[in-house]
C-alpha cells in the first residue's frame, strides 16, 4: 500500500441539502425544538443528531402518523478515530414508503446512547451486536448480554479501528509438541513483528 | 396453534421445567446454533437463543481490503445465495462510483444468475427442511439433483462450485461461454421439473401439513416490529419485496407475480417459496430473451477502485429477505465501514415468539422455516 | 526455542488482558490416549498379522462421519454425501451421534467460541477416531484467519489425520481425502488400535 494509496479525499465543504418535502421537513414538522442537520445522501436523507435526543426523535419517527417508520432496517456503529464512535440508524415505513438514515455521535470514552429496544423488537439483537463490537452502552436495554462474542473474552471490542488484525501463529499442528500450553504463542525474534503485520502491509 | 392444557385439580402434580440444550452441535443441518429451550412437560415456555459460534469477523476483514478482494467475503457470508450478496455489494460500490456504471449485458447476466441462485437456495431450503420433519434424506437428495444441475452451469460461468466472486464492481468479471443460452433453458426446465416433484413429494402429503400447518405463526405486525423480511413477512401476509417496491438494477423490466402467503405458519413459509422458484424461472426466460450483445465491463475500468467518499446503504431481496449492505468510504481503495446488513439475523430474532408455546418438536421445524444461514446470522 | 521460564503465563506478543491469557488456558488441546486393543494382548503374535488386516480393513470400509459442518465446507460436504457424488458407495454414512461415530469432517471455520465444543465431541467419540480437517479454515484459519476470534486451524486443539484443501474443497477432493484416511488406516495397522 503505497502512500498515495492512503489519500482521503476531503468531503465537501458543504454536504448537499435535501430537496423540499423530503423526509428531513416532515422530521422537522414533527420535532420543531430539536436540532438536526439534513444531508442529501445517495439513496435517501441523512439526519445528524445529538445522542441526548436519539430516543426523542426515533420515538417521533415510529409514532407520528406523517413519518411512521415502523421497519427498523438496520441499527449500527461506525468507528471515526479522531471524531469518536457514531450510531447510525436504517428506518424505513410501509406506509409511506420512504426511508431515513439517522447518524448520533457518540464520544468514545463514555459511550452511551438510549435503547431503542422499547419502539422495535428489532432493536434488540443489533444494539447487543453494536456494543459487542464497538463497546457502545445502550441504556435502557433489557437485555443487555454479549450476543457475538463469548462470555468470557470481551476484554477488547473487535471493530473499532485500534484493534489490529490478529497475527499469524506459527505453532500449528505437529509443532506444537511440548509447547502445548502456548497455542497462540508467537516467540520473540521469530520474525513475525505484530506492527508491521498489523498495518495491512 | 399454541397448546394451552390445564390438570383436572384432582390431578396435583409437582412439575419442574427442564432446560434442554439444543446444539450447537445438532443434525439439522444448519450449522453451529445453540438454543435452550425450557420445556414443562412437552410444551416449550421459553427459548434462548445462543449465537456467535461463527463469528468470523467478515466485517472486520472487508475494511482492511481491497474492493475487489472483499467479494469473496460476501460469497462466504451468504453461502447459499452468493450472487445475491455479490450484487448487492457490487451495486453499492456502483453507486459510490458513477462512472463504474454496469453495460446492459453485465446487467442481464447479473439478472439471470442471481436468479438462478434463489433457485438454488430454496432447493436447498426443500431439502433441509423435509430434513428436519424428519424425511432424514429422502427430501435431500431430490433437492440436491437439481441443485447440482444449477451449480454446474455456475462452475462454468465462473469457475466454481460455490464461492464464485464473479461479479465486478461495473459488470461480471468475464464473459460467459458460447452455450450459456441453451444452458440456461436446460436448467430452468429440469428446475420446474424438480419443483413439481417436490410439490408432489411434500405439498399434500398428510404428515407435512400436521407438522407445519398453524406451527409458528408470526402475525404480520411482530413481523415488520422484529425486522423480518422476505419468505418470512410475505407468508403473514405482507406483499413486500424489494424487487418490485423498490427496484433496483433491471427488475422494473420483469413480470413476475409475488407469492404470499395467508397464515404465517410454517406451511405457508414453504409454499410462497415453492412459488417462488417458479415466479424466478419466469424472470430468468424473459432475461434470457431480451439479453443484448455487448460488452460486460466498462471501457475505462481503473486499476485501483477509489469511489469517492460517502455513505451508501444499498438492500436487495435475497432469498432470505433484505440484504443490505451499509458502505462508507473515504476514496481510499479499501472500504471504511463496511456492514453487512444480513436477512437470518433479524430472521432469527423472531424465534423466540414464534416458539414459545409450541411442543419440542415443533421448535425444529420452526428454527428450519426460518431458513437460516448461520454464518450470515452470525457475520 | 521459547523459554518457559521466561513466562509463567504464555502472552501472546502484544501487551494482551487477562481475558485473552484465560483464552489461552481455554483453547489448550485435548490429551490423546489411544489404548492398545484388546485383541493385541489375547492373540499370539502371528495372528496378530491377519487380525490387523481383516480389522484395518473392516474399520476403512464403514467409517460412519459425525455431521460436524461448521460452516460453508458443508454445503459441499452434504453435497458429497448426495447421490451425485456418493459417498455411500464406500461406506461412509452421515451420523449425528458422536458416541457411534469414527471420524469427524471439521467442515468449516473454527471460532473460540466453538472450540470447547469441539474439543467435548472429539473427547466423545469412543477409540479409534479420526479427524478429516476439511477446508482452508479448518486447516489453519483459511480467509479469516487474521480476525482474533478465530482459531487458526483446529489442529491446534485436536490432533488432525488428513487435511483436505480448498475453499470450499470440491466433492472429489474430500472423497480423495477419504480415501487417503482409508490408505492411512491400513498404513498404520500395526501400530495404531
Amino acid at each position: 500500500m503505497s502512500p498515495e494509496d492512503r489519500r482521503t479525499e476531503a468531503p465537501p465543504a458543504e454536504p448537499p441539502a435535501p430537496p423540499e418535502g423530503s423526509v428531513a421537513d416532515l422530521f422537522k414538522k414533527a420535532l420543531p425544538g430539536v436540532e438536526m442537520q439534513a444531508i442529501q445522501g445517495v439513496n435517501d436523507v441523512i439526519l445528524v443528531i445529538d445522542r441526548a435526543d436519539a430516543h426523542k426523535v426515533l420515538e417521533i419517527a415510529r409514532k407520528d402518523e406523517t413519518l411512521a417508520f415502523d421497519f427498523l432496517r438496520n441499527l449500527t456503529g461506525v468507528d471515526f478515530e479522531a471524531d469518536g464512535l457514531e450510531v447510525v440508524y436504517h428506518l424505513h415505513s410501509y406506509t409511506h414508503r420512504h426511508d431515513v438514515t439517522i447518524r448520533a455521535k457518540v464520544p468514545t470514552e463514555g459511550a452511551e446512547i438510549a435503547s431503542v429496544a422499547d419502539l422495535w423488537k428489532a432493536a434488540d439483537w443489533h444494539e447487543r451486536e453494536c456494543r459487542d463490537m464497538f463497546g457502545i452502552n445502550f441504556t435502557g436495554h433489557p437485555n443487555l448480554v454479549p450476543l457475538l462474542l463469548p462470555d468470557d473474552m470481551l476484554d477488547h471490542f473487535p471493530l473499532r479501528k485500534d484493534v489490529p488484525l490478529a497475527p499469524l501463529e506459527e505453532w500449528q499442528g505437529e509443532q506444537l509438541g511440548e509447547n502445548v500450553a502456548q497455542a497462540g504463542y508467537i516467540p520473540p525474534g521469530s520474525g513475525f513483528n505484530v506492527q508491521a503485520s498489523a498495518e495491512g502491509e | 396453534m399454541a397448546h394451552e392444557y390445564e390438570l383436572a385439580p384432582e390431578h396435583e402434580l409437582e412439575t419442574i421445567d427442564l432446560n434442554i440444550n439444543i446444539g450447537p452441535q445438532h443434525p439439522a443441518t444448519h450449522g453451529v446454533f445453540r438454543m435452550v429451550i425450557e420445556v414443562d412437560g412437552e410444551v416449550v415456555t421459553d427459548v434462548v437463543p445462543h449465537i456467535g459460534y461463527m463469528h468470523r469477523g467478515g466485517e472486520k476483514l472487508s475494511e482492511n481490503m481491497d474492493y475487489r478482494q472483499a467479494i469473496g467475503y460476501q460469497d462466504r457470508t451468504e453461502y447459499l445465495s452468493q450472487f445475491n450478496a455479490e450484487l448487492c455489494y457490487v451495486l453499492a460500490v456502483e453507486k459510490l462510483a458513477p462512472a463504474l456504471a454496469p453495460p446492459e449485458r453485465a446487467q442481464y447476466i447479473r439478472i439471470i444468475l442471481t436468479e438462478l441462485n434463489r433457485i438454488s437456495s430454496h432447493f436447498m431450503f426443500l431439502g433441509a427442511f423435509g430434513t428436519d420433519l424428519g424425511v432424514f434424506g429422502t427430501s435431500f437428495v431430490y433437492a440436491f439433483r437439481e441443485r447440482e444441475n444449477v451449480l454446474d452451469l455456475f462452475e462454468e460461468v465462473s469457475g466454481d462450485r460455490l464461492m464464485y466472486a464473479y461479479f465486478r464492481p461495473g459488470g461480471v468479471a468475464w464473459d460467459v461461454p458460447a452455450n450459456f443460452k441453451s444452458r440456461v433453458e436446460w436448467v430452468c426446465e429440469q428446475a420446474l421439473i424438480g419443483a413439481s416433484d417436490m410439490d408432489r413429494l411434500l405439498t399434500d402429503n398428510e404428515i407435512f401439513i400436521a407438522r407445519t400447518r398453524g406451527v409458528g405463526i408470526l402475525s404480520a405486525e411482530d413481523a415488520i416490529d422484529y425486522g423480518v423480511t422476505g419468505p418470512m413477512l410475505r407468508a403473514s401476509g405482507i406483499q413486500q419485496d424489494l424487487r418490485k417496491d423498490e427496484p433496483y438494477t433491471i427488475y422494473d423490466r420483469f413480470d413476475f407475480d409475488v407469492p404470499i402467503g395467508t397464515n404465517g405458519d410454517c406451511y405457508d413459509r414453504y409454499l410462497v417459496r415453492l412459488q417462488e422458484i417458479r415466479e424466478s424461472v419466469k424472470i430468468v426466460r424473459q432475461a434470457l430473451e431480451q439479453l443484448p450483445e455487448g460488452p460486460i465491463l466498462p471501457e475505462r475500468m481503473p486499476r485501483l477502485l477509489r469511489p469517492s467518499a460517502g455513505e451508501v446503504y444499498m438492500r436487495c431481496e435475497d432469498p432470505r429477505g433484505e440484504y443490505g449492505i451499509y458502505l462508507i468510504s473515504k476514496g481510499t481503495t479499501q472500504p471504511y465501514r463496511l456492514r453487512m446488513r444480513s436477512p437470518s439475523f433479524c430472521n432469527l430474532s423472531a424465534l423466540r415468539q414464534m416458539t414459545i408455546g409450541h411442543y419440542v418438536a415443533d421448535a425444529v421445524t420452526i428454527l428450519g422455516s426460518t431458513d437460516i444461514v448461520l454464518c450470515s446470522v452470525d457475520r | 526455542m521459547p523459554d518457559p521460564a521466561a513466562d509463567a503465563i504464555p502472552v501472546m506478543s502484544r501487551p494482551v488482558s487477562l481475558g485473552v491469557q484465560l483464552e489461552q488456558a481455554r483453547l489448550t488441546p485435548v490429551v490423546v490416549d489411544q489404548p492398545k486393543a484388546l485383541y493385541r494382548s489375547i492373540l499370539p503374535g502371528v495372528m496378530q498379522v491377519p487380525a490387523d488386516y481383516v480389522i484395518a480393513a473392516a474399520r476403512k470400509s464403514s467409517l460412519w462421519p459425525m455431521t460436524f459442518g461448521l460452516a460453508c465446507c458443508a454445503i459441499e460436504m452434504i453435497a458429497t454425501y448426495m447421490a451425485h457424488h456418493d459417498l455411500d458407495r464406500f461406506g461412509i454414512v452421515p451420523w449425528p451421534s458422536p458416541r457411534q461415530c469414527d471420524v469427524m469432517i471439521v467442515a468449516g471455520t473454527v471460532t473460540k467460541k466453538m472450540a470447547p465444543a469441539v474439543k467435548l465431541l472429539y473427547e466423545q467419540m469412543p477409540n479409534p477416531k479420526w479427524v478429516i480437517s476439511m477446508g482452508a479454515c479448518a486447516t489453519n484459519g483459511g480467509p479469516y484467519t487474521r480476525y482474533d476470534r478465530v482459531l487458526q486451524g483446529v489442529d491446534k486443539i485436536i490432533p488432525v489425520d488428513v487435511y483436505v484443501p480448498g475453499c470450499p474443497p470440491r466433492p472429489e477432493a474430500l472423497i480423495d481425502g477419504f480415501i487417503a484416511l482409508q490408505n492411512k488406516i491400513m498404513e498404520e495397522r500395526n501400530r495404531v488400535g
